[in-house]
């Protein structure tokens, strides 16, 4: 039962409304999902279960959200930016994120840039086979 | 030895908690506008327990205690606006609630909170907090205020003792 983009990305958007409270029209697909939605620690957590039951997936601890681990382990960061260590272990657990723009300043104040709407129907798909 | 739990009175019980609650996010208030706006100071400290956990290589204020931040100061523009009147002050909704920027300890954040409406046991604000020029958080969100004695007239020792530690709190704040 293969989903269109468009179907993973309303199915998504569903997901969001009821994780964060936030209106239909404020999901749009570049909307960052902490400085748009106000989603926070805890949001990630609820956003990563609602995704597994809407799509029949199974989503890796970090693997949608590598945050965390990033933030846990003093190799990744120093000062505030992420190491070499650090931007290879997000490069790895976003694959199918353009990370272009936030390797030029690995500020970790703007790693929450990376976690848009798109980020996550990107990953969906990923998921679902839909892409490759 | 009895198996029977010791049940503290009711009033006792919650007057105890908000005496032991020292759940306090907000360190200064800076200006306030009666029932109006008010500006208040919050420092960001490496002591803060949570931030043990939140992140280990990273320590930051978690989201919920920035709008925490937010609340508190509306809160106190309400009990100043109504002349402390009620005991209780509690978030009903938040709305556009947005995360711009992390807060490390060291950083210092100053909220400012504007109120919309002021009204008997209803307000909304608008709310949002600077650090060094950048923007941290911002919301839209709304409180209730009311007594405990409005459903129970036991209660009124207990709202009582209650806005009587806010008063204490209030002169420590606005020092």
């Amino acid at each position: 039962m293969a989903m269109s983009r468009d179907e993973v990305f309303q199915e998504v958007r569903e997901v969001l409304v009821d994780a964060l409270g936030v209106d239909d029209d404020e999901v749009t697909a570049k909307a960052t999902l902490m400085g748009d939605l106000g989603a926070e620690s805890i949001d990630f957590l609820d956003i990563v279960f609602r995704l597994e039951k809407a799509f029949g997936i199974k989503i890796p601890r970090e693997e949608l959200f590598p945050a965390e681990s990033l933030m846990n382990d003093p190799e990744f960061i120093n000062n505030g930016k992420l190491t070499e260590k650090g931007l290879a272990e997000l490069r790895d657990k976003m694959p199918h994120t353009d990370l272009a723009a936030f390797e030029n300043d690995p500020d970790i104040n703007k790693l929450g840039d990376l976690f848009t709407v798109d980020a996550i129907v990107n990953y969906v798909e990923g998921k679902l086979g839909n892409s490759e | 030895m009895s198996k029977k739990q010791k049940k503290l009175e009711k009033p006792v019980r919650i007057t105890t908690i908000a005496r032991t609650m020292r759940f306090i996010l907000i360190d200064k208030i800076v200006s306030l506008e009666s029932g109006r706006e008010i500006k208040a100071l919050k420092c960001v400290s490496l002591a803060e327990e949570y931030l043990a956990d939140h992140f280990p290589a990273f320590p930051v204020l978690p989201g919920v205690l920035l709008l925490e931040g937010l609340i508190e100061s509306a809160s106190w523009l309400v009990r100043e606006a109504e002349n402390f009147a009620h005991s209780m002050i509690l978030l009903e909704q938040a709305r556009n609630v947005k995360y711009k920027s992390f807060l490390a300890p060291g950083a210092q954040i100053e909220y400012t909170v504007q109120a919309k409406t002021i009204e008997e046991n209803v307000s909304s604000f608008l709310g949002f907090g600077l650090s060094n020029g950048e923007r941290i958080i911002e919301a839209k969100f709304g409180l209730r205020h009311f007594n405990l004695a409005d459903e129970d007239s036991t209660m009124a020792a207990a709202d009582a003792r209650i806005i009587e530690n806010m008063k204490k709190r209030w002169k420590l704040l606005k020092s």
